[in-house]
């Protein structure tokens, strides 16, 4: 293993910015990948599975199992982590925000083009991704059409879903699809509740990254069989609106398979305590995400729910 | 006087409504399909366009007769963000300028997003008035896509500003506001003047006769159009970008919106803990600096100031 700094950024007054990456293996002997963890200062689910990750490569390289080129980048953002904010505290902005970077731009544009460089030439790239919302999900692959994009290695994960979909305007600048165009087979895995850590997303994401990195030969071990994912397309989710603002109390979880006319969860008014909602849900399915913050707010997605029909 | 009308709300968890509120005025002999809408406070640090707004509404109140056609004035669109100094959607933290055009189906900032396009479409015109971040503090200028020139480059030049600045379209910039109106067939402008949290009146004062001089030409209002300043028009010079070279503090020498010659110093980065100049920030061109860094703490690529440079 090789601790790598790929960034030392000064700061006014704090310690610089540090941002490491840890690389395994020789790229000679097979294919390579890098896997990027937290770029915002919530996403601490992503820190956790990527640091668990190089702890376990760092056992498998001294096992000799270890056959291609891997780097995982734990953490981006972590001035952002250190003081429990978001996004690059100063201005505010989203270094997931400011792909492909530029090093003559603005202090996150720098810093993003400077990743992107350490990024440059991989064949795979993974990036642990949480929700932009205040949402919890089943782990699942975000893959955005770019004409780039590999479904293909995509499967390898054997993740249950994979969402597979246009690109948005705001994505055009987000890591994902500039990686793509830069000929690396990029996805992302969403996952966990920004600001905390489910552990058993993580260990599920951490079983399809192993399997992963089994299946594209980097990693020479035997691995179970995972998921033949499902590939959703926007018009497979059924989404269920709170019609009532209030507190929030959800009686299923993600993952659940559901029924169709299942209760899902009650909204109660936040001051006279009134049951004001009962989400019922109109289709049979998996519930692959929720809400997942005490109070929601009138018209918030409560749950979304993944079916075939 | 203008009716006060809500045009979107929605719950909050506790007891209380999310809302947009716009005030309208129509012609004496009632309303008109014809109508323009005054926008101010999607980003929620940004006030100047607050006191835009009440100017107007201040000048429609006392001369109600004028009124040719339907005037909108929405002065708090982010309405949670503006009393709380958030420039995002708060909870969120998203920037509602990156959502555009919105949805109902998705969460609360497309919500708001999808609310206020629906409040505005079929407006003639939009402007959308900013105020930069808390960072710059920029001279009154209308920002516009090249795709979008040649229609709203001869109506910025009606609003008494000082630039006109056409820019590259960018894909990101197809989830704005103006973007989202503009595709609706709303002509709209983007106005951004002075700085985030804090009011540059005269700004405000150059920016209302722009407003009435407009609403003049456009036929909305039944006065005569004002005399307003010749804004200097970006294609026949360049924008040089002055970016901070190192981390420290700020402080400049010169004052922001002078001409200046290349080789001036804009101003000087300094360490407070070791008392050293840690670099002097030239500028490398010739002419208007109509950006300057406000807020003094910079970082490496700190963006500290801009000039406009004709070209020859
Ligand atoms: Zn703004």
């Amino acid at each position: 293993m090789k601790r790598l700094e790929i960034l030392n950024f000064k700061s006014p007054n704090r310690a610089p910015l540090k941002v490491e990456g840890f690389l395994f293996g020789e790229e000679s002997k097979g294919p390579s990948l890098a896997i990027v963890g937290a770029m915002s200062g919530d996403h601490i689910n992503q820190l956790y599975v990527a640091s668990r990750l190089v702890e376990y490569l760092r056992q498998k390289e001294k096992e000799g199992k270890v056959i291609g080129k891997i780097l995982v980048v734990p953490a981006v953002n972590t001035y952002a982590l250190n003081m429990g904010e978001t996004f690059w505290p100063l201005d505010k902005t989203d270094i997931n925000m400011m792909f492909p970077g530029y090093h003559l731009g603005e202090t996150t544009q720098r810093i993003a083009a400077k990743l992107f460089e350490s990024l440059q030439g991989y064949d795979y790239g993974i990036i642990l991704e949480g929700r932009r919302d205040q949402g919890m999900c089943l782990p699942y692959v975000k893959l955005i059409q770019s004409d780039y994009e590999d479904l293909d290695s995509a499967r390898d994960l054997g993740m249950r879903f994979i969402h597979h979909r246009r690109y948005s305007p705001i994505e055009t600048v987000m890591l994902q699809y500039n990686w793509q165009l830069w000929e690396t087979k990029a996805l992302s895995v969403v996952f966990g509740k920004n600001g905390s850590i489910d552990p058993i997303s993580s260990k599920e994401v951490h079983g399809s990254l192993v399997r992963f990195m089994s299946k594209r030969g980097m990693l020479d071990i035997p691995v179970f069989e995972g998921f033949s994912s499902n590939v959703i397309e926007p018009d497979h989710i059924t989404v269920l609106k709170a019609s009532h603002a209030g507190i929030f109390e959800p009686l299923v979880s993600c993952g659940t398979t559901i029924e169709k006319g299942g209760t899902l969860g009650y909204i109660f008014d936040a001051l006279s305590g009134e049951k004001v909602e009962k989400i019922v849900t109109p289709i049979s399915g998996v519930l692959t995400c929720q809400y997942s913050y005490p109070l929601i707010f009138q018209n918030s997605i409560a749950f979304r729910i993944a079916s075939i029909e | 006087m203008g009716v006060i009308e809500e045009v979107f709300s929605i719950d909050l968890p506790v007891g209380e409504q999310f809302r947009i509120q716009r005030c309208r005025y129509i012609p004496q002999s009632g309303e008109t399909l014809k109508r323009i809408s005054i926008v101010s406070g999607i980003h929620g640090d940004e006030l100047e366009g607050q006191y835009v707004c009440f100017l107007l509404g201040e000048w429609l109140r006392a001369n109600p007769e004028k009124i040719k056609a339907t005037i909108d004035i929405y002065p708090a669109i982010n309405s949670l963000g503006i009393d709380s100094i958030t420039r995002s959607v708060p909870f969120y933290d998203v920037d509602l300028n990156r959502i555009f055009p919105g949805s109902k189906n998705d969460f609360l900032p497309a919500q708001i997003a999808d609310g206020v396009v629906n409040a505005m479409k079929g407006s003639e015109i939009a402007i959308d008035i900013h105020s930069s971040n808390i960072f710059l503090r920029e001279i009154p200028q209308v920002r516009i896509a090249k795709s979008q020139a040649k229609t709203l480059v001869p109506l910025a030049n009606k609003l008494n500003i000082d630039f006109v600045w056409v820019h590259d379209a960018v894909t990101v910039l197809e989830s704005t506001f103006a973007h989202a109106m503009n595709m609706h067939g709303t002509k709209t402008l983007v106005v951004e003047m002075g700085v985030g949290m804090r009011l540059s009146k005269a700004y405000g004062h150059q920016l209302l006769d722009g407003i009435l001089n407009l609403l003049a030409e456009e036929g909305f209002l039944d006065i005569e159009p004002l005399d307003v300043r010749k804004p200097i028009q970006s294609e026949i010079g360049e924008v040089a970008y002055l970016n901070a070279s190192y981390p420290g503090l700020f402080v400049p020498a010169i004052e922001h919106c002078q001409m200046i010659h290349k080789g001036d110093v804009v101003g000087h980065i300094v360490d407070p803990l070791s008392g050293q100049m840690l670099d002097e920030v030239i500028a490398p061109i010739g002419g208007i600096l109509f950006t300057l860094r406000a807020y003094p703490i910079v970082y490496e690529g700190s963006l500290v100031g801009r000039i406009f440079g004709e070209n020859g």
